[in-house]
């Protein structure tokens, strides 16, 4: 089904405003998102009409923060198809999420974890940290199973890998990654920051332990974002932020803990954030994920095809491996400078720089790329004006 | 370079604007690691020079090229006109505090100006008078401090300019502080000369009585109400004053009947646009020219330097 897009871009308030007389082009999605009004709105509500505590308030207001924040669980394990609500914790955002697990895992001296090497840096400094403690950190090529297969032994406690790349918008085969781990006795992370958006992610089906994504990639608000775990994976996480909300008694001396979800999301929580990360969760589903992936990969397709000869292209050519993301440099002129110049010049917002993944750039020795990222509300005349700005920018100056 | 511009710019906004503080902290890294010879570790003047190619994109593609390419060639342009601008502020700053104005001793605001090619009216138009430049002398005009004086300084005033007045405090102290080191002589140039030559008259026939500079204090003393009476009112008034400064009203009245000093008038003022002069006051200070009311330390300047080169020669 094509999406009725002038429809889907009516709920987004910022996508009427003009800045410099002209209209925003936003190609900077993988980064954040931009919110339609039912998040906007559902965040509004709570500080309009429920601005109280969760989870420990007897009053009307606080009750309907509880029944606010269970129905955004509800929401989000609707579509992530987990099997309880209690699955997702509630956190910061997914940096927060891929610590809790390196750091609540209890690893011991020995014990190793793999990741790839496209990981955002949020799924690969937390585990360097443990590395200087003596875990054992190991990289493997991106969306090799053979390498991972390799590297696979009874020490391996953990794979974390990133599900779809920011860098390039290519994706591992995650079900067969997580059976190689699980036939290891591994757990298996999937970093989902950036298919979750823009794709099915059905954690039942992958038999992933853990899932971390952002609210402000799909719609949702900035500073809130998820951990699933499976029940008997969030088992084997040992408190880590603890305080407020994750002991149900406590004495001088000693405590008794919650279990997870509570475990995990110490002190008063980001109430306003988490309804309208549920919000962001009803509007994706409403839309359609499978839609959402369509729509992009026929835009892909089209900045594709017109400027894949014009530019130094990341990632494989076809489109279909790299879902939302063109990411792509411009022989001879810096890629800042092709940002800055075409946002100036025409308001195309794009994304320039490592995009967290310093680590792929200094090994590929290059400093990194300019990237366009599309999502629901992006227009094939969106695509024709970035295609045709670009083009412009490159036979003017290159 | 641009990041120099930047750093001043930014600065600038920065006492108002704090969002313009990291700015300018970044124009100053950027600076700082210029001149110790380092890469710009913020890229600041990158993004300045994509910025303003970008907006140049959307006006003119070819402009955007061209600053571009040569952006840095651009830059230092910039910089030069920057420091050249500093450069003459510093020396309109200079100007100000010496002569009260940003131009030097021949500034033009603040005197009166007499459009000789348009006829008798006050004009805003500088009239520069065709033909070689003749210095004034100082004729048989009235005249104070001794003949051999070693500097002389000649004003060609007119009683109905109010910058001509102006000026008559700055004169006395002038002639307070310097007595017989100096001469000084005082020449008509009536700029509404069908008008107030009448009062120039008035001061060249009490020159006959030897009051001649009672009435010329006395005129520009009274010079609001000389200038605002016309008819009989302005001859009642003229003769007010010269009663008021002891002359003999007889023989006054009879000299300003008889016209003997409207030729006289009209020498000083063929002999001032002949020296350039087209406004009131201008003075000549041994050739050296100060135009309008200017403060005492503008004729101090003039006069010391004059007075040294004088001494220096005998």
């Amino acid at each position: 089904m094509s999406l009725n897009i002038n429809k889907i871009r009516e709920d987004f308030p910022i996508l009427q405003k003009k800045l410099a007389g002209r209209p925003i082009i936003y190609l900077d999605n993988a980064c954040q998102s931009l919110r339609p009004n039912p998040v906007i709105n559902r965040i509004m509500e709570y500080y309009k009409e429920f601005p109280a505590c969760g989870e420990r308030s007897m009053h009307k207001l606080g009750k309907k923060v509880d029944e606010g924040v269970a129905s955004a669980r509800k929401s989000l394990q609707g579509l992530f198809n987990t099997k309880k609500s209690e699955d997702i914790i509630f956190t910061k955002n997914a940096t927060e999420s891929l610590n809790i697990v390196a750091n609540a895992l209890d690893l011991k001296k020995g014990d190793v974890v793999i990741t790839t090497d496209k990981e955002h840096n949020s799924n690969l400094i937390p585990w360097q940290m443990l590395a200087k403690k003596g875990i054992k950190h190991e990289v493997v090529e991106f969306n090799n199973i053979d390498a991972l297969n390799d590297k696979l032994t009874k020490d391996v406690k953990i794979v974390s890998m990133v599900h779809t790349s920011n860098l390039d918008g290519t994706s591992i085969d995650a079900k067969e990654m997580i059976k190689s781990a699980h036939d290891n006795g591994s757990l298996f992370m999937l970093d989902a920051c950036q298919s979750a958006p823009h794709k099915v992610v059905d954690v039942k089906k992958l038999d992933v332990d853990f899932m971390a994504c952002s609210g402000h990639k799909m719609l949702g608000p900035s500073g809130v974002g998820l951990l699933y775990g499976k029940q008997d994976a969030l088992a084997k996480l040992k408190p880590f932020i603890v305080g407020g909300s994750t002991v149900s008694e406590s004495t001088y001396k000693t405590c008794e803990f919650e279990k997870a979800p509570h475990l995990f999301e110490p002190g008063l929580q980001n109430y306003a954030g988490i309804m309208g990360f549920g919000a962001a969760a009803d509007y994706l589903k409403k839309v359609g994920l499978d839609n959402i992936s369509a729509h992009e990969l026929k835009l892909n397709k089209k900045i594709t095809d017109a400027l894949a000869d014009s530019v130094e292209l990341l990632g494989p050519l076809d489109p279909k491996d790299r879902g939302c993301i063109f990411s792509f440099n411009v022989s001879g002129i810096e890629m800042h400078n092709v940002a800055i110049m075409l946002d100036e010049a025409a308001n195309i917002m794009l994304r320039s720089g490592a995009h967290c993944g310093h680590s792929w750039f200094n090994a590929h020795k290059m400093l990194g790329s300019i990237r366009a990222s599309l999502y629901l509300y992006n227009t094939e005349e969106e695509c024709d004006m970035f295609i045709q700005e670009l083009q412009k920018l490159i036979k003017l100056l290159s | 370079m641009i990041c120099i511009l930047a750093l001043v710019v930014f600065s600038i906004l920065a006492i108002f604007s704090a969002s313009h503080r990291p700015l300018a902290a970044e124009a100053f890294d950027c600076v700082f690691r210029k001149v110790t010879f380092r890469k710009c570790r913020t890229n600041l003047d990158q993004r300045l020079k994509s910025q303003i190619t970008g907006k140049l994109m959307r006006k003119n593609a070819f402009l955007a090229k061209i600053v571009y390419k040569n952006f840095e060639i651009i830059s230092w342009l910039f910089v030069i006109l920057f420091i050249a601008s500093l450069a003459y502020s510093a020396y309109g700053g200079y100007n100000y505090y010496l002569y009260g104005n940003c131009y030097g001793p021949e500034d033009t605001g603040g005197f009166c100006i007499y459009n000789a090619l348009e006829g008798d009216q006050f004009s805003k138009i500088h009239t520069k008078l065709d033909g070689e430049i003749i210095l004034p002398d100082t004729d048989d005009d009235p005249a104070l401090g001794p003949a051999d004086a070693k500097v002389e300084m000649i004003e060609f005033g007119c009683y109905m300019c109010p910058f001509s007045r102006q000026a008559q405090d700055v004169v006395k102290q002038v002639l307070d502080k310097y007595g017989d080191k100096i001469r000084f002589v005082y020449r008509d140039f009536p700029i509404e000369q069908s008008g107030d030559a009448d009062l120039h008259i008035a001061a060249n026939c009490a020159l006959e009585q030897d009051k001649f500079w009672d009435v010329h204090d006395l005129l520009f003393t009274e010079q609001d109400v000389c200038v605002e009476s016309t008819g009989e009112e302005r001859e009642k008034q003229i003769e007010s004053i010269a009663e008021k400064a002891g002359l003999d009203l007889d023989k006054f009245n009879e000299c300003m009947k008889s016209g003997r000093y409207v030729e006289e008038i009209a020498k000083d003022f063929e002999d001032g646009a002949k020296a350039g002069v087209y406004g009131t006051p201008t003075f000549f200070i041994n050739g050296r020219t100060i135009i309008g009311p200017k403060p005492l330390r503008a004729f101090e300047k003039i006069i010391d330097e004059e007075l040294a080169k004088a001494e220096n020669e005998s």
